[in-house]
């Protein structure tokens, strides 16, 4: 569903990401780990163009989404992204920050649009905020409703970019809960975390980055029982 | 009034006025005598035209100028568009020549060079006024498109919507309430810039108290009336401003 190939990125002087190669299979659980600084959030905003790679290709099923013909916007509409501050828009409420992207891109009728919302915040258990604004939510419902936000373009991929980093802890359980519920479901998921026992549990893939390369790629039991890079060992006992 | 006429009276025959009597005379003579209040009232109605109209220039110019120019620094690199940079150089030098030249001398310029054989001195006024705010208000609304959470535009292209929706429905809007006060103002700048008008023969308020005080020969109270309206006008616009402002901030808390 996704291939990377001899991925390069680099800001300046720093080369970020220096050869990457992934391919991700449809409803793999992807989670990507690593020191910080190491590039994992720089490579994931790689997917879906935010950062613009400086060599090598990305490819999204067909398309090769860093070509410059390709119009990236349709590849947007399948590749969903969560952030770890939400982006929340605060001056629409939690309907039409939903809605705002499928009615206005011609997906779905602005009636379609508001039920799907309502069926989605009702499944989050969230249908009573529906006209709230952002502002008046906590941060695990933010974070749970850019989730839902980001799933009503239906998109076939879901790029979590340290969704649970920005929150409180007693929120990170509500935010994790919908998204092992969403790799339960077979969604397709790439994710940045620090939260090694989502990763354990949820993951059927667990990549270690660093130097700019993708050090380690292994399921997560052999993950942190036979790690195999003396770094990946030194920063899980780190994190662990 | 038959007050008025018996005061007028003494005064032409050369006797003394008690101070209050002459007050009454000159308050009466500046704004009642002939229905001058009219005069006035429509200087007022002119000043507020224009005003309007300056602002729906100046913003308009405003955000076209904000936009194009944060367009341009927003660009990904090794994909400058050429056309771009170009409409962008010239903004560029719009907002410096503009911001860097004193209102009353563009007021001039506009009035005897550009367009020295019109006779609509009040919409070259209006032109004037609006190109002036126009660059003013380019760099308030550049200011508040860039302090938008850079998040928020990723968050809205990241939904596949292109980059003008983005920017139009949800930066903007928080630009704009960002900025809010920084806009209030500049506006009310603006309606006390109209009264500069009056130099170029645009024909609103202090037209009305100078063509009073060439009839009278008494500057104190045309020109003490005149400050008062504006006062009224900016003070009632203020209030006005701080109701809008409210209201914006509370839709942030439902």
């Amino acid at each position: 569903m996704i291939e990377v190939k001899h991925l390069r990125k680099s800001f300046g002087e720093n080369a970020v990401l220096r050869d990457i190669d992934l391919t991700v299979d449809k409803g793999d659980v992807v989670v990507l780990v690593g020191p910080s600084g190491c590039g994992k959030s720089t490579f994931l905003r790689c997917l879906n163009m935010l950062e613009e790679p400086d060599g090598g290709e990305v490819w999204f099923k067909d398309t090769q989404i860093n070509a410059p013909k390709t119009d990236i916007n349709l590849v947007r509409r399948k590749v969903g992204m969560v952030f770890q501050h939400f982006n929340l828009f605060p001056h629409m409420t939690v309907q039409k920050n939903i809605t705002f992207a499928p009615v206005r891109l011609g997906l779905m009728k602005p009636e379609q649009a508001d039920r799907r919302a309502m069926e989605l915040l009702a499944r989050i258990g969230l249908a009573d905020k529906a006209g709230s604004y952002p502002n008046m939510l906590s941060g695990g419902q933010k974070q749970r409703i850019a989730i839902v936000r980001a799933l009503a373009m239906e998109p076939e991929v879901l790029l979590f970019d340290e969704p649970t980093s920005a929150l409180d802890p007693e929120m990170v359980g509500e935010v994790l809960e919908l998204m092992k519920e969403l790799a339960r479901g077979g969604m397709t998921m790439l994710c940045v975390t620090h939260e090694m026992g989502f990763a354990r549990e949820v993951a059927n893939r667990i990549i270690f980055i660093d130097e700019g390369v993708i050090k380690v790629d292994k399921p997560p039991q052999a993950f942190f029982a036979d790690p195999g890079n003396e770094r990946l060992a030194s920063f899980l006992s780190k994190v662990l | 009034m038959e007050l008025y006429e018996q005061l007028a009276q003494m005064a032409r025959a050369g006797e003394e006025l008690s101070l209050w009597q002459e007050f009454y005379f000159k308050f009466f003579q500046a704004f009642l005598a002939n229905d001058r209040w009219l005069q006035y009232l429509e200087g007022v109605g002119t000043t507020l035209l224009v005003t309007a109209l300056a602002l729906a220039l100046g913003i308009l110019l405003g955000c076209v100028v904000a936009m194009i120019r944060v367009g341009h620094d927003q660009q990904r690199k090794g994909r400058k568009n050429p056309l771009l940079g170009a409409v962008n150089a010239v903004c560029q030098v719009y907002t410096t020549v503009i911001r860097g030249t004193p209102m009353m001398v563009q007021m001039l310029i506009m009035s005897m060079v550009i367009f020295s054989s019109s006779r609509n001195y009040t919409m070259v006024g209006v032109l004037t006024l609006g190109i002036n705010s126009g660059a003013y208000v380019a760099e308030i609304i550049r200011g508040g498109l860039m302090a938008v959470d850079a998040g928020q535009r990723e968050a809205g292209r990241s939904l596949g919507l292109g980059y003008i929706t983005t920017m139009l429905f949800i930066i903007v809007p928080q630009a704009i309430r960002a900025v809010l006060p920084a806009l209030g103002n500049e506006f009310i700048i603006l309606l006390k810039d109209t009264s500069l008008i009056t130099t170029i023969g645009g024909k609103e308020l202090l037209y009305a108290a100078k063509g009073v005080i060439n009839r009278t020969y008494e500057a104190m109270f045309p020109l003490l009336g005149t400050a008062l309206v504006y006062l009224t006008l900016v003070l009632f616009f203020s209030w006005l401003l701080g109701k809008l402002e409210r209201r914006l901030a509370q839709s942030d808390r439902g």
